[in-house]
């Protein structure tokens, strides 16, 4: 079967690769595209590891064709931090707040996070209980987690969406 | 072996990519992908509904149209279907929600399903695009029992948005968001001068797909809209009702707290 052309823009930059026919957007992202943060987790949508941003919604990437989302823009973990490597915000906070403990959640964490926080700036701790819902973390009983974003959201809102982020022991 | 994927742009094209064998309609994926990636299949060909035209809602008059490849986060968005909010959010995580959509629904298996739980209580009109250019309209009842066939598909669902004082819906989980159903409940209520005049009472979680518990609802109508009269149509429900056993609940549990969460969801108790 002839590969499948694709066209997307990835973290805002355009990506044009071939791929196997049936590819989910996450094999496109980790296998084509080199782009790891997304892990692979149930395959079946049921623990949130693989969260992206497709046209600014989360997703499970291992539900999604990625030939059923030509054009589309994708966003993920490696698209989070500011230029120059400078953490956003929720990384910050996670970092700040031990919120990650042996990291396979965090970046479908951190993608649901991306996308609660670019709807609702200002999220109770049910709205954020609720976003994460769809994401499974079997290391932190999810405080840690639920509190630095609530951090986040509070960075966020307080800074004006820039934060300088102090790296101390 | 990976399917390959077809993303045809129009609802004859997508009929025309059902011709074959081993073909299947993928709306938002949450049901077939799993599928896909983990378990042995024979599908040939996904024929993707994205980029079909079948995303959008209408209401106009009451009646809310909504296109089957709507996704839920579409319907829990609308203001003019905050009823349904409460069915939505009790659906999966909201991740899940940005994929799957209205006509999906109608083809999941029980303890999933509970938007069409509330479709079927709903009396929704389902349309149903086949070969040759036909478009049905068919009861959803219908749709939920025997599916559509093989080289059809759902382009739509319509019903008459419910009075939030006509309209129940209760769902009971294992843990507060994204899980499975144990029982759900679903109902549209017509009370005249407080006595129920109509009921259309349906259940999640009482057999392989959303069933109509028409004991209960004759149990209900007739008089008021009290303890005991919900009590005995919640034991009347259990007539109707086949509960299964899988990894969520027993059939003896889901049998025993059935009624329970049926008065619970006539009365709105917590």
């Amino acid at each position: 079967m002839p590969k499948a052309y694709i066209e997307l823009l990835v973290n805002n930059e355009p990506q044009e690769f071939l791929t196997q026919p049936g590819a989910t957007l996450l094999s496109a992202l980790r296998d084509d595209l080199g782009l790891t943060a997304a892990k692979r987790g149930c395959a079946q949508g049921t623990c949130g590891t693989c969260t992206c941003l497709v046209d600014g919604e989360a997703v499970m990437s291992c539900l999604v064709p990625v030939e059923t989302i030509q054009g589309a823009d994708v966003r993920t973990l490696e698209g989070v931090a500011r230029e120059g490597g400078e953490l956003d915000e929720i990384q910050a906070a996670f970092l700040e707040g031990f919120a990650t403990q042996c990291g396979f959640c965090t970046s479908g964490m951190i993608m649901a996070a991306e996308a609660l926080l670019g709807e609702n700036p200002d999220p109770t701790r049910e709205d954020v209980v609720r976003a994460i819902s769809g994401n499974v973390c079997r290391c932190t009983g999810y405080e840690s987690i639920i509190n630095a974003i609530l951090d986040a959201a509070e960075r966020r809102r307080s800074a004006g969406g820039i934060t300088y982020v102090e790296r101390g022991v | 072996m990976a399917p390959s994927v077809e993303v045809p742009e129009s609802v004859p094209d997508v009929v025309g990519s059902l011709a074959g064998e081993g073909r299947v309609v993928l709306a938002g994926g949450t049901v077939v992908m799993p599928h896909v990636n983990t378990i042995a299949h024979d599908h040939r060909a996904l024929v993707s509904l994205r980029r079909a035209g079948l995303r959008g809602i209408e209401v106009d008059g009451g009646r809310a149209v909504i296109g089957a490849a709507t996704t839920l986060t579409d319907v829990g968005k609308d203001e003019r279907l905050a009823v349904l909010r409460p069915v939505i959010e009790s659906i999966a995580s909201p991740t899940i929600r940005n994929l799957a959509t209205v006509g999906g629904n109608l083809f999941v298996k029980q303890p999933y399903g509970d938007l069409a739980v509330a479709l079927l209580a709903l009396d929704t009109e389902v349309q149903v695009a086949g070969p040759d250019g036909a478009t049905a309209t068919r009861p959803v009842a219908g749709v939920l029992h025997d599916g559509v066939g093989a080289r059809e598909v759902v382009t739509a669902v319509a019903f008459d948005v419910p009075d939030a004082s006509a309209w129940r819906y209760t769902k009971a989980m294992r843990r507060k968001q994204n899980s499975a159903s144990i029982v759900t409940v679903a109902a549209v209520l017509r009370l005249d001068d407080g006595t129920v005049t109509d009921a259309r009472i349906t259940l999640g979680g009482a057999g392989a797909r959303p069933v109509r518990a028409t004991a209960a609802e004759q149990a209900l109508t007739g008089g008021p809209l009290d303890h005991d009269r919900a009590q005995a149509a919640g034991e009347a429900a259990l007539a109707d009702a086949e509960p299964f056993d899988d990894m969520y609940a027993s059939a003896w549990y889901r049998g025993r707290v059935l009624p329970v969460h049926v008065r619970r969801a006539l009365l709105e108790e917590e």
